[in-house]
């Protein structure tokens, strides 16, 4: 790989914090996302990586620090600014349109592909959004159930059918939050490769437990500790990292 | 191939056109035989209808419920009667009514989409308590008697008629209500219709989307009062009069009520459950006054054994049937293999 550096980073965050009365739920994190790699945060479950997740994609505004998008200050922005900005993300609880089908779900997400002027025109059949939704569904392999509702499909189809929606919109930087949580084994590996084949079109920031799963995918990884960033490196110096050993792995 | 929400907009037009033939073949039955009563009967639940889809915009498809549409509904129908009373121009009426519903919607608006779910509910409930009791309150609208309203002529440029003309006004009601219907229908099977439907499905995912939640509720909101507006600024042309109870709960829960049994989310549900509630009240009323127990039963029995109404029931089977038609038109020789796929939930 590469050297790091802030050129080819792709999502910048700097000093980020916010606290919850007294409690500091993020304190002064600051690390860089690179170019069609993949960047994992782990860390114990209170550490902080879902509020993290939060500030970065704007469900949460920060009290301190920045976030830029390709060089371009984003802190602060709406999650619909954010989005539009070419950052998508997904949820740790499955968060879809359960009562449409597989195929309204994506054309949902793709539309914002259309220009803004057709909001008001019948939906399209051939534009940029209906070609992105007939490609992803392919890709996915839905086709057989591209007219089910989400509703009906099983969670493992539902957390793929996530990153399906998050890559609608052909974002740059693709944050999920725990993609494989509640999967089965057979599952985490497909997802776990596709997260893999991504990282040709998109940069991915992960939020993920499976520390076997993190240690294979990742190329570089964030470690969190009660709000605060620990260590950071390649898997492999995180995992000789004695502090990250005590705080995270145990003994 | 269609989405299953075009598939199902679609089944809801077939019903819709079989109601419209329905209604057209009652005007020429009731104009033949010379009747007045069921003519003007059936112009009121088409107008009561109007405010009904206006309910459906709301809770069918956007998730909001307004137990306060009447609000809109009345101030249509206020302006439209001092309108008419200052000059006797229908279409000075229905403009002064649309214009007025606009800006208090934009005001009502602001207000309701500060809040969701059930206080969304409550505020829409006070707003419309608050005005009617302004109006009840102002003389200069007549205060609790309401105003009346003289006959006006209706110029539509190739004829002219008088507004107590009830075959005449019957099918001017239904034209005006079917080309509400009509732009509700389209407005849904556009993207910002499927950004609107989005937020029932799931309002906290759609900024993810890329998309405010704010715009697209505000602006159906006002949508929403406009349909009712217009409808309501042909209530005293019907009728005659206004009177604050148009604006009162009653008539908000009733449009709930229509919604619900004919069927929420379908658009023809409103019109179909509008006409149903007014029969069964002129009907059951002619007996005994104690409808509202009827009513109220229906309601009960709708919501707990017909989650989708009336036309709930019916719809499903047509959706199924024109998902085989378009799998027949995309491959003849398999067509019928997987066909419903998808369709009758």
């Amino acid at each position: 790989m590469t050297q790091r550096t802030a050129s080819t980073a792709v999502l910048q965050v700097a000093g980020l914090g916010i606290a919850f009365g007294g409690l500091k739920a993020v304190d002064d994190v600051s690390f860089h996302a690179d170019r069609n790699a993949v960047t994992t945060v782990i860390g114990p479950n209170g550490a902080g990586k879902t509020t993290l997740f939060n500030l970065v994609s704007g469900a949460l505004k920060p009290r301190s620090g920045t976030v830029s998008l390709e060089g371009r200050d984003v802190t602060g922005l709406s999650p619909a600014a954010l989005q539009r900005a070419g950052l998508a993300r997904s949820f740790q609880i499955t968060n879809l349109f359960f009562d449409m089908t597989v195929r309204e779900n994506l054309g949902l997400a793709a539309q914002v592909l259309d220009p803004v002027g057709g909001a008001l025109r019948p939906l399209s059949r051939t534009g940029r959004a209906a070609t992105k939704v007939a490609e992803l569904i392919d890709r996915f392999g839905m086709g057989p159930k591209a007219h089910d509702r989400v509703a009906e499909l099983s969670h493992g189809e539902q957390r793929r059918l996530e990153i399906a929606m998050c890559l609608a919109c052909e974002p740059r930087v693709l944050m999920l939050d725990e993609p494989t949580q509640g999967m089965s084994h057979a599952d985490t590996a497909e997802t776990a490769a596709l997260i893999r084949s991504l990282t040709a079109e998109v940069s991915i920031l992960l939020i993920e437990h499976d520390i076997a799963l993190v240690m294979d995918l990742s190329d570089h990884v964030v470690v969190m500790h009660q709000g605060r960033k620990l260590a950071e490196g390649s898997p492999q110096e995180v995992r000789a990292n004695t502090a990250v050993q005590a705080a995270y792995f145990g003994h | 191939m269609g989405d299953r929400l075009d598939i199902a907009m679609r089944a809801s037009h077939v019903v819709a056109i079989g109601l419209l033939v329905l209604a057209l073949v009652f005007a020429a039955v009731a104009a033949a035989s010379g009747d007045r009563f069921y003519l003007r009967l059936a112009t009121e639940a088409l107008i009561l209808g109007g405010l009904a889809l206006s309910v459906d915009l709301l809770l069918g498809y956007t998730g909001l419920l307004s137990l306060g549409q009447a609000m809109y509904f009345g101030i249509g129908a206020y302006t439209s009667a001092v309108v008419i009373g200052i000059t006797p121009s229908f279409w000075a009426a229905m403009g002064a009514a649309m214009g007025v519903t606009l800006v208090s919607a934009i005001v009502g608006g602001l207000i309701a989409n500060r809040v969701r779910g059930v206080y969304f509910a409550l505020i829409t409930f006070g707003m419309a308590q608050v005005i009617a009791q302004v109006i009840y309150n102002t003389r200069e609208l007549g205060a609790s008697d309401g105003i009346r309203v003289p006959e006006i002529e209706v110029p539509l440029g190739v004829v002219t008629f008088n507004a107590a003309d009830p075959l005449g006004f019957f099918l001017l009601t239904l034209a005006v209500i079917a080309v509400m219907y009509a732009g509700i229908a389209y407005l849904l099977g556009t993207p910002f219709g499927r950004v609107i439907q989005a937020l029932k499905a799931n309002e906290r995912r759609v900024p993810y989307l890329g998309y405010s939640v704010w715009w697209p509720r505000m602006i159906v909101y006002v949508v929403a009062a406009m349909v009712a507006g217009i409808s309501g600024a042909l209530y005293p042309m019907l009728r005659g009069f206004v009177s604050p109870e148009l604006m009162y709960f009653a008539v908000s829960g009733n449009a709930v009520i229509m919604v619900v049994v004919g069927g929420g989310g379908t658009l023809v549900g409103a019109l179909f459950g509008a006409m149903l509630i007014t029969m069964l009240k002129s009907m059951i009323g002619t007996w005994t006054e104690h409808h509202h127990i009827v009513i109220g039963a229906l309601f009960m029995a709708s919501i707990l054994f017909l989650p989708r109404g009336i036309i709930g029931v019916v719809r499903p089977r047509i959706e199924t049937a024109l998902w085989r038609q378009e799998l027949r038109a995309k491959h003849p020789e398999t067509g019928t293999l997987s066909a419903g796929k998808g369709a009758a939930q």
